[in-house]
């Protein structure tokens, strides 16, 4: 056989095998295309919902980058006449795509001051009468952090002082493996389930946050996310407490509190003035968003941050820049812009009178069920494509299933925050897998537990809670 | 010990110049026996060999997040991941003696450098030996490894038998090199070579990687044959004893054997536990191999031996 022949070939099934998945979505999409449009639909909303399907295979399978599916997801838009270019270039950027520019930043910056030891300090202080007690304030600390700073920023900072803590440990040994676990799912539960409480906890409820107020017109401030997220996050803290405890029983005798280098942990005078600085500048940007998040917006805020850090010479911009996922910026900026035109196509209005068809020919049709499959869906797509996507694709629909009922629209997004089964749902997630101390099947063997505990508190917190605010 | 050190075998003058070996690692008790026969291999034939670990495929969404927690953990002097399995392959070669422990190299004095994308390589200081390289790289495997290939020319490439079959197949269709997938192997016992051929040119290629093989470690050879379509039986019987010829030659013993039956099932029954097969690449179209397979890699992914599938 001719020699160029078969190294073509190979070359040409090579990339068969890597983008198989590119390939499958493109044909499938194609045939769509080519089938008659739905009643009911336009032409322009039946290809933004084909465009939804091409995004969620190729977020879900990753055979190409994310700038490049973002690219796609604009230029199929304007090809296949879903808005003019005008219209998807200016729904391309809003508040929601600059608060996920702003944190990412935001967080590079913090992890780049090394306040992991001077906060393992902190918690060893408060937290330090018993390992047990350390391990509670580890992921206490981590939600709180977590609500305000995301996820992303607090596992970062997190992951080392359970990691120090953790170093020596035997793991061939039962008690060994259950207490390392019980250290790292600590830490990861708290900061998974503290980035529902605020809006800075998370892109996705900045993007739910984005859509209600263009969609619905309804306004949530800071206060009153938190008012309605953060008691059904203390609720879950104290369960996934007790869970991780009865799923890893250990002794926690090898753990060491100060297991951390002494050496890195030094400090001298310009460290510290640098640190207090640091928490001056982190305390200044959650007051701020708080405060001024009506006027200035989250996004703005967030950006602040990490130009407060470049200004002092404390980052330089050649760190942020290498370190900021620069594709996950532009895939959410692309996502929403689709979230949009879904809306203002009227895609999601046929959906949801689609889902309503379906339900009326359930035996007991109420708000609950479509609640409760609202939420699950939610959850499980988050799970399965990560959160912040999912709610920039599927939020237009929660919010249409009641305009003007917002426990749609914060469930859905709150549900999304339940990345507790598997490891692509969030950062903090493959974090923790990529330490190669945690399976897939680990984590989901634990987190479907806490995934339908996390539903019902929702549900409970929704029906008899929310309804008194 | 029955691989046999004091022979060793110039491959340099054979292949012109030294022989690469590429040794993949996954979890510490895994891969003990494919670092074993890998290391044999390589410090019979004197080449330099690089031992990989690939380390878990990031989602896009947090390739970004895991490095920086990496650079953080590494800055902390906490071991990234991957580098404590680095770290046992490292403490299994001085243990086993192919290399020699100082003061000056011990592995907690190790460098992490980052060479190109997705590609780390262990620097050990004062390291006595330049003939081996420990590297990390974090991906796809199959692609990972591929580029490691392409970039560094290796000739062989060792993996272990476990894990997903249908990375063996990806491996022996998109590798540039030759694959030998180590399955049950075991320090203790006595190995032959079990060596199907035919008229093909990959057979040529097994032929000759099997004279250096057995050469090497003193090991026996049975060269066998399936008659197959309307091949004469006489003729397969000449292609036999034309191959023992080479090996009586080189003062290998071997034996030949004709076996009736489907060439696939009947080299897997035949193969025993204490069999290394080695079997040339098919010559079939890439395409077809792809989406249909091959023999050789039927009987690679059957046999419960070592398999090496030379190119």
């Amino acid at each position: 056989m001719n020699e160029s022949y078969k190294i073509i070939s190979s070359s040409i099934l090579f990339w068969f095998s890597q983008k198989k998945w590119f390939v499958y979505s493109i044909i499938i999409s194609i045939f769509l295309l080519n089938l008659t449009t739905p009643v009911g639909l336009t032409v322009p909303a039946y290809h933004s919902l084909i465009i939804l399907l091409l995004v969620f295979m190729l977020v879900t399978f990753e055979p190409i980058p994310f700038p490049a599916i973002a690219l796609l997801t604009l230029v199929l838009q304007v090809v296949l006449g879903v808005a003019p270019p005008n219209v998807v270039a200016s729904s391309f950027m809003n508040d929601a795509v600059l608060f996920v520019m702003g944190s990412l930043m935001f967080a590079i910056a913090i992890v780049h001051q090394g306040l992991d030891i001077r906060l393992a300090k902190l918690i060893i202080k408060i937290f330090g009468r018993s390992k047990r007690m350390f391990l509670a304030g580890l992921m206490t600390i981590s939600a709180v952090l977590s609500s305000f700073l995301g996820e992303h920023t607090v596992i970062a900072i997190m992951l080392p002082i359970g990691l120090s803590v953790i170093k020596n440990i035997d793991t061939q040994q039962s008690d060994g493996k259950n207490a390392v676990l019980l250290t790292l799912f600590s830490i990861a539960y708290g900061t998974i389930i503290g980035s529902i409480g605020t809006p800075s906890g998370g892109a996705r409820n900045v993007i739910m946050i984005n859509y209600l107020q263009e969609f619905s017109n309804v306004h949530i401030d800071y206060l009153k996310w938190m008012k309605h997220a953060y008691p059904i996050l203390i609720i879950q803290l104290i369960v996934a407490y007790f869970v991780l405890q009865l799923t890893f029983p250990s002794s926690l005798n090898n753990i060491k509190m100060r297991g951390f280098n002494k050496n890195v942990g030094k400090t001298d005078v310009k460290k510290n003035i640098n640190h207090l600085f640091s928490c001056l500048i982190i305390v200044g940007i959650v007051s701020s968003w708080f405060a001024f998040n009506d006027i200035y917006g989250l996004g703005i805020i967030a950006l602040a941050g990490a130009l407060t850090f470049m200004i002092f010479g404390m980052i330089s911009w050649e760190e942020i820049n290498k370190n900021t996922n620069w594709g996950v910026i532009l895939l959410f900026a692309a996502t929403i812009s689709l979230g949009f035109q879904i809306n203002e196509t009227g895609a999601s209005s046929w959906l949801v009178m689609k889902f309503n068809e379906l339900l009326a020919t359930l035996p007991s049709n109420s708000m609950n069920v479509s609640w409760s499959i609202m939420a699950v869906l939610s959850g499980l797509t988050a799970n399965f494509f990560t959160s912040s996507a999912t709610v920039s694709l599927i939020g237009p629909m929660a919010i249409e299933l009641h305009p003007t009922d917002i426990s749609f629209a914060l469930s859905s997004a709150i549900a999304s925050g339940f990345s507790f089964l598997t490891v692509i749902s969030s950062p903090t997630a493959m974090i923790l897998y990529s330490t190669g101390l945690v399976s897939t099947k680990m984590f989901f063997r634990v987190g479907i537990l806490m995934f339908c505990i996390s539903i019902i508190i929702l549900y409970l917190m929704s029906q008899f809670y929310w309804v008194t605010l | 010990m029955y691989f046999d050190y004091y022979f060793v075998f110039n491959v340099t003058i054979l292949l012109g110049n030294t022989m690469k070996i590429l040794i993949a690692i996954g979890g510490r008790e895994f891969s003990k026996p494919t670092l074993d026969l890998g290391m044999k291999i390589a410090n019979s034939f004197k080449s330099s060999t690089t031992i990989a670990y690939v380390g878990k495929k990031i989602s896009q969404f947090s390739e970004k997040d895991v490095s920086v927690v990496h650079q953080n953990l590494d800055d902390r002097e906490l071991y990234r991941p991957g580098i404590r399995t680095l770290e046992w392959a490292y403490d299994f070669l001085i243990s086993k003696n192919y290399i020699e422990e100082k003061d000056s190299n011990k592995f907690n004095d190790y460098l992490l450098v980052d060479e190109e994308n997705s590609r780390m390589k262990v620097l050990l200081k004062g390291q006595q030996s330049d003939k081996i390289d420990l590297i990390m790289r974090t991906g796809e495997i199959i692609e990972q490894l591929k580029n490691e290939v392409e970039t560094n020319k290796h000739d062989i490439t060792i993996i272990g038998g476990g894990g997903n079959k249908g990375i063996h197949q990806k491996l022996v269709q998109f590798i540039d090199s030759s694959v030998f997938v180590v399955k049950n192997y075991s320090v203790n016992k006595k190995y032959r070579i079990l060596l199907p051929i035919n008229e093909s040119k990959g057979s040529d290629m097994a032929i000759e990687t099997a004279i250096n093989f057995a050469k090497s470690y003193k090991l026996d050879v049975e060269i066998v044959s399936v008659p197959e379509g309307k091949k004469s039986i006489e003729k397969v019987e000449k292609i036999l004893s034309k191959t023992k010829d080479k090996f009586l030659k080189n003062k290998i013993k071997a034996s030949t054997k004709l076996i009736s039956g489907s060439a696939v099932n009947s080299i897997v029954n035949h193969a025993k536990d204490d069999s290394i097969v080695i079997l040339g690449v098919s010559p079939k179209n890439p395409i077809m191999k792809y989406f249909f397979g091959s023999k050789p890699l039927s009987i690679a992914q059957k046999c419960n031996c070592p398999v090496l599938i030379t190119k």
